[in-house]
């Protein structure tokens, strides 16, 4: 009798622990796609794409495609923007709410397969970006320094793919000001510019 | 006495069979080389999709042709994806070394004990071309893909494209390769 009463007693302390520690975390969670459903539905941008431009950067030309590529993927993975338009789309024109990703290379470390193979330690590939999200009058409503690194397995062209991810990530994590807002206001001012290093 | 009969009769039979055999082989060989010049054949190069085409899968192998005016890729068994040749707008080449066997090999690789997976990635690397496309689709919007082609086919490629009618700068002319020296931009 004892022993059943003391097997009730551990079920209902067991019961009590796990709805309080679940709870917290199930209202951390609906906070959580609260605010994300908000950012989402904030944006309504459409977003064109530019070439990257290598600046003073001795980056293969098959580097700068695929991260191109990427940043046109993962920019539609982020469901942000209404459109992501390619370079040179000339649908771009009709759109009024279009923002500009601008992407210059500022450092670049080929690294090396074999050696990440061989030693672990040596050998990554890096990738270091400045990427602008400006308005159609050049104005930079959004300014990021992101990285995209391969340290350990996969080809050196990962590192397009990571740095694209990353992009994409602190373009989703910002707010962006409202098109509606943001035409009447024409854009924001260059003071008004974060710059934030993503490492 | 009789078997001796047999084989004399036999002997001349043999030779003038295998003098028809030699005639046809040599006949064959000599015919194949001249049809090939005779018709334009399509170039047809099996690589690796790394990225670019919308509808094939990234690291997907298949066959990369020239068809007509379209660049083509196919998988195995899957529809074919193709880009006009005259919307090609530029054409890079590039090489670059990868270690073979992918994740299996990796994978074994770790299980070697004392390090000896180390040891055997410093053989298991062979070098690729790289063929990167830029063309624009009918709304001019820029795009590019990226092929992995076994060493050499890469430039052969690029020469039946520019035959063909696709644009290639005069700084993509150079193939590109690899560094590892740390290159920072500045003035940025």
């Amino acid at each position: 009798m004892k022993g059943s009463n003391r097997v009730s007693l551990l079920v209902v302390a067991v019961a009590v622990v796990t709805t309080s520690v679940a709870h917290p975390r199930q209202l951390s969670a609906e906070n959580a796609a609260s605010s994300s459903g908000t950012s989402s539905t904030a944006g309504q941008w459409s977003v064109q794409v530019d070439k990257v431009d290598p600046g003073d950067v001795a980056l293969a030309p098959s580097f700068q495609i695929a991260i191109y590529e990427s940043l046109v993927d993962e920019l539609g993975k982020t469901k942000r923007f209404k459109q992501v338009l390619r370079d040179g789309d000339r649908n771009a024109g009709d759109i009024s709410d279009l923002l500009i990703l601008k992407t210059s290379v500022q450092k670049y470390s080929a690294g090396s397969e074999t050696r990440r193979a061989v030693t672990t330690v040596s050998g990554a590939t890096k990738l270091t970006v400045r990427s602008q999200l400006c308005a159609r009058d050049g104005h930079i409503i959004l300014e990021r320094t992101v990285n995209g690194n391969v340290r350990f397995m996969g080809s050196n062209l990962r590192a397009t793919h990571n740095l694209a991810r990353n992009v994409a990530k602190a373009i989703k994590q910002s707010s962006l000001p409202d098109p509606s807002h943001s035409a009447s206001h024409a854009a924001i001012d260059s003071d008004q510019v974060v710059v934030v290093e993503l490492r | 006495m009789n078997r001796r009969i047999i084989s004399t009769r036999l002997k001349p039979d043999l030779f003038l069979v295998s003098l028809v055999l030699l005639w046809c082989s040599v006949a064959a060989l000599a015919q194949s080389p001249g049809q090939s010049a005779n018709s334009p054949t399509p170039v047809s190069i099996r690589g690796t999709h790394l990225l670019g085409f919308e509808n094939a899968k990234n690291n997907a192998n298949g066959t990369l042709s020239i068809e007509g005016d379209a660049l083509q890729f196919q998988k195995d068994g899957k529809p074919t994806e193709q880009v006009k040749i005259a919307s090609v707008q530029d054409i890079f080449l590039g090489e670059q070394s990868k270690q073979v066997g992918g994740t299996p090999m990796t994978l074994g690789k770790a299980a070697v004990p004392f390090g000896g997976g180390r040891a055997i990635s410093l053989f298991a690397h062979k070098k690729y071309d790289t063929l990167a496309l830029e063309y624009v689709d009918s709304n001019g919007g820029m795009h590019g893909a990226i092929f992995q082609l076994n060493k050499g086919q890469a430039e052969a490629l690029r020469n039946e494209l520019v035959a063909k009618g696709a644009r290639v700068s005069e700084s993509a002319n150079e193939p590109v390769k690899q560094s590892n020296a740390e290159v920072p931009s500045e003035g940025k």
